[in-house]
């Protein structure tokens, strides 16, 4: 990153703020990005890019501008300027409430996201052989059923910014990414096929690919797809039962019924046409959802996480937030706009995708509050449930209230013991419903990665979701047939 | 702009070709736009941009790479080719090689270029002005949504002697309208700036929030389900998709177990992957190999026609490139649905028990292979009760199966809308469908 860059948001401040603008904030946002990718080992292409450009958000007359450009030079963050400028104050007469920032306390800062193993600590070919040897360990797992595909790839980012606004904002950052995804089918044509889309994702370099075990795990989650096929029975349906919930599970759960509902600017209605609105109104922080184990942190400071950040792109310094805590509605994710709306101040969750995209309200690493027991205690008082360690299908409604997730592999639960494997169980609850019926949950916090989207156009950020193993009490499960 | 456009195109292949690659294929696109969001009735921002992007394809001794980046700093463009280059011989063969095709003439189309929706894009607000003002002519509470005014050029030159270039305008429009606790959303998307049509939007999305009021619960269930474009069209998006030839060899395909000439659908079914329609954002008349762009079913009277190709998923499954190049992919352009014969009052008795859903989100599969999916319905779900609409319903899902629900189809109507929104990209010219014995699910408790 060059002075010149820093020279180009510097300058684009100064210069909104003599056209008249109330407020001005200029974003340097450049990522880089190598990927390669493979189908059954055998390699389809290695690509190598980079997007840079200066975004430019402008406040005339309570109207929000924004504008980007690529062209990096005084002449082309001028013009962009210029966009904003005209496009608010044309619409300005059509606002009927003018959008102010809160006041906070804004970062002058620079850093940067750790990397033990850098991009270079192995080659082209070594990045190459490891997928093909993922491939090799996969087909090798089976002895029935037969992997169809395994569609890999191995992808390396680094994200930079420089964060300057005219209220103070003066923060620099570097965040590199690397992130490791399939998509698997296994096949056995009397039976059908099993499908498994994944992926993991982490900031920091390829110190990741050892903590991932990916080459042991997938063989692994292979052998039980094919058994998937070959052996599974019908989940119960006839009568409430208990439900152990897997971590991967978890995760996706509080990232769609706890973060997304509590993203203000979706509670004030400004994704309603999107993303959708919210079950959360503005008065119900304080109001219950859930048991006491229902505590969800959504947290950007957490090292090596993908969605790491220590200053939002409206330069807030990042703190975790606890949006669900102890079975309360407990705050709110805010940005500046936000938080001016609701009286507060914001809790730094201003994101944006690219240079392209105005900072919106997002989360960064979601997840539950892990509790104090093993696994095995969690399944040994359950006299007739399942337990759901993975999944496909999701969905949500644009309330976020009532959610499905398809079930990929499941176990049965006699007495305290998982027996065989059922197929195609769904948990299809309402979000107080998952809430309020768990009772327990282990101490096994794991991560997933995700690309959240968000926004329009479609901003997709990198987001942690976790959480540990919970149990449900007396869930209807319904099934795919 | 063609000549600038196309300069920075011929710089990128030259220099690739001086680097020792064999081929190069370079696409140079400029966009110029402006989109303004809506929420509570009132603009929540007013975004622009305006910017030069070049996407590389670039081969070597039959290895696959490629770069893109800013026309701005066109120097670490041809920085990282150089780096690619010597890269490229310590990679293995791509198992998807094929040669560039020959230049080939190509056919353009008129009309793609809208005056008026140039002058939109320098000043959209009296668009935004007339979008708040046609959607409160009914009594309704608030809206949300976006318009969006697009111009964009795109130049593409490859080594095997392509030069081509081609603009369009575009715009993109859609609003979700709220009463009480009804709501209604619909959507515009077109290559020309028509105000009646972006009133109609807004009209409809009104009419559909006012007879949303006061739904019901329903039980999850199998009924006859008349689907309205903007959820037939978000479910076709998905059809096509799974047509692209490499969605097959990635296992993400219903067609990865079916061969053209198969019946897949029912016979009403016509799916037209359909770039030649100049009314349709992406409408284009090459695609990003230089081969010329033409309309072509990919389900006809039920049976699957055409799998999407470009020449390198070709050259691996002995077909033809459908003219359907991504860089890379193959990828469907704009589509469309064949219409039926029915008016949409005539849908709705054939329909007899059932709903009309308007609006869903969030379609997802469980098995792409086997076509397992759901999805959650929003906005206006009516009623249907011996043939006629007898209220509003509350939420549910369609829980069902593509090629289920294509065999499905028993009629649609003769009127089309042109769909274009967050669910339904690419746009889509489609009419109301009627499927009977869909599916249907809600959560347990």
């Amino acid at each position: 990153m060059t002075w010149e860059k820093e020279d180009i948001v510097a300058y684009a401040v100064d210069k909104g703020q003599e056209l008249g603008a109330d407020y001005v904030e200029a974003r340097y946002h450049r990522r880089r990005s190598t990927s390669l990718a493979t189908r059954n080992g055998e390699l389809l292409g290695f690509e190598s890019s980079f997007e840079e450009g200066v975004a430019v958000r402008v406040l005339v007359d309570g109207a929000l501008g924004f504008a980007a450009t690529e062209i990096l030079t005084r002449e082309g963050v001028e013009a962009a300027l210029e966009r904003a400028y005209r496009q608010a104050r044309s619409h300005s007469r059509l606002m009927r409430e003018k959008i102010v920032f809160s006041d906070e306390r804004l970062g002058v800062a620079s850093y940067a996201a750790l990397q033990k193993k850098g991009f270079d600590s192995l080659s082209e070919e070594d990045k190459i052989s490891y997928l093909r040897d993922l491939w090799e360990r996969a087909r090798g797992a089976t002895s029935t059923a037969r992997v169809a595909t395994l569609m890999s790839f191995l992808a390396e980012s680094v994200e930079e910014k420089i964060v300057v606004n005219s209220d103070g904002a003066y923060v620099k950052s570097l965040v590199p990414r690397l992130s490791l995804g399939y998509n698997v089918v296994v096949a056995l044509p009397s039976k059908g096929t099993i499908q498994k889309w994944f992926s993991r994702a982490a900031s920091g370099g390829y110190e990741w690919l050892d903590a991932w075990r990916v080459h042991e795990r997938l063989p692994e989650d292979v052998k039980t797809y094919e058994k998937i096929l070959l052996e599974a029975s019908k989940p119960p349906t006839d009568r409430p039962v208990d439900v152990v919930v897997g971590s991967e599970i978890v995760g996706l759960v509080v990232h769609e019924s706890c973060g997304h509902p509590s993203e203000a600017d979706r509670i004030l209605g400004r994704e309603a046409a999107q993303a959708g609105k919210s079950f959360i109104k503005p008065d119900m922080v304080g109001q219950r959802i859930g048991s006491e184990y229902a505590t969800v942190i959504d947290d950007p400071t957490i090292p090596g996480s993908n969605g790491f950040y220590l200053y939002d792109d409206e330069g807030v310094p990042a703190r975790p937030r606890f949006l669900y805590k102890e079975g309360l509605i407990n705050e709110f994710l805010h940005n500046r706009w936000t938080a001016a709306v609701f009286g507060t101040h914001s809790n730094a969750a201003a994101r944006s995708m690219n240079y392209g995209s105005e900072p919106i309200v997002r989360m960064a690493n979601t997840y539950l509050k892990p509790g104090d027991m093993s696994f095995d205690e969690l399944v040994e008082d359950v006299k007739l449930g399942v337990y759901i360690k993975s999944y496909m299908e999701w969905n949500i409604d644009d309330e976020r209230w009532s959610q499905r997730y398809g079930g990929l592999e499941a176990y049965l639960i006699e007495n305290g013991e998982l027996k065989g494997l059922v197929k195609n169980p769904v948990l299809e609850v309402t979000t107080k419903t998952f809430y309020s019926s768990l009772d327990a949950a282990d101490k096994n916090l794991e991560f997933y990665a995700g690309t959240c989207g968000k926004g329009e156009p479609m901003q997709g950020v990198p987001v942690w979701f976790g959480g540990p193993n919970v149990r449900l009490r007396g869930i209807t499960l319904r099934v795919r047939e | 702009m063609r000549e600038e456009l196309l300069g920075v195109g011929e710089r990128i292949v030259k220099r690739a070709l001086e680097l020792g690659f064999d081929e190069a294929a370079v696409r140079v696109t400029f966009r110029d736009a402006t989109m303004v969001k809506f929420a509570n009735s009132e603009p929540s921002v007013a975004q622009s941009w305006k910017d030069r992007s070049v996407d590389v394809y670039v081969a070597k001794d039959k290895r696959i790479l490629g770069t893109s980046g800013s026309v701005s700093s066109i120097g670490e463009v041809e920085e990282i080719l150089g780096r690619l280059r010597a890269l490229a011989s310590r990679i293995p063969e791509s198992m998807l090689y094929a040669p560039l095709p020959e230049p080939s003439k190509v056919d353009f189309m008129e009309g793609l270029v809208d005056r008026r929706i140039l002058e939109a894009i320098s000043d959209p607000s009296d668009v935004s002005e007339l979008i708040v003002e046609a959607v409160h002519r009914r009594s309704v509470d608030y809206f949300a949504g976006m318009f969006e005014a697009s111009y964009t050029a795109k130049a593409l030159v490859t080594s095997t002697g392509t030069s081509l270039y081609e603009d369009a305008t575009g715009i993109q429009a859609y609003v979700r309208v709220f009463a009480g606790d009804g709501s209604g959303q619909w959507s515009l998307g077109s290559r020309r700036l028509d105000e009646k049509r972006i009133e109609e939007m807004a009209e409809i999305a009104a009419r559909y929030a006012v007879e949303a009021k006061n739904p019901v619960d329903v039980e999850p269930g199998t009924y006859n389900i008349v689907l309205s474009p903007m959820v037939a069209g978000n479910l076709m998006n998905y059809v096509a998709r799974m047509a692209s030839a490499m969605s097959v060899m990635m296992g993400m395909s219903i067609f990865a177990q079916k061969k053209p000439g198969e019946k897949v659908a029912s016979e009403k079914l016509t799916l037209i992957d359909d770039p030649r329609n100049p009314e349709l954002p992406y409408s284009w008349s090459f695609d990003d190999e230089g081969v010329p762009t033409y309309s072509k079913p990919i389900i006809e009277r039920g049976v699957f026609r055409t799998l999407l190709h470009n020449s390198k998923t070709a050259a691996k499954m002995g077909a033809k490139t459908t003219g359907n190049a991504g860089l890379l992919h193959p990828h469907p352009w704009s589509l469309s649905v064949a219409p039926g014969d029915r008016s949409l009052e005539e849908l709705i008795e054939e329909a007899g028990d059932g709903f009309l859903v308007t609006n869903n989100w969030y379609t997802r599969l469980q098995n792409y292979v086997e076509g397992t999916f759901s999805t959650i319905t929003r906005d206006a779900v009516l009623i249907i009760k011996r043939g006629e609409i007898v209220g509003a319903a509350k939420k549910f899902r369609i829980a069902d199966s593509f090629p289920r629900m294509l065999s499905h189809l028993a009629a649609l109507t003769r009127e089309r809308y042109d769909m274009y929104w967050w669910e339904v990209k690419p746009p889509t010219r489609i009419p109301y469908m009627l499927f009977r014995d869909v599916h249907t699910s809600k959560h347990t408790g």
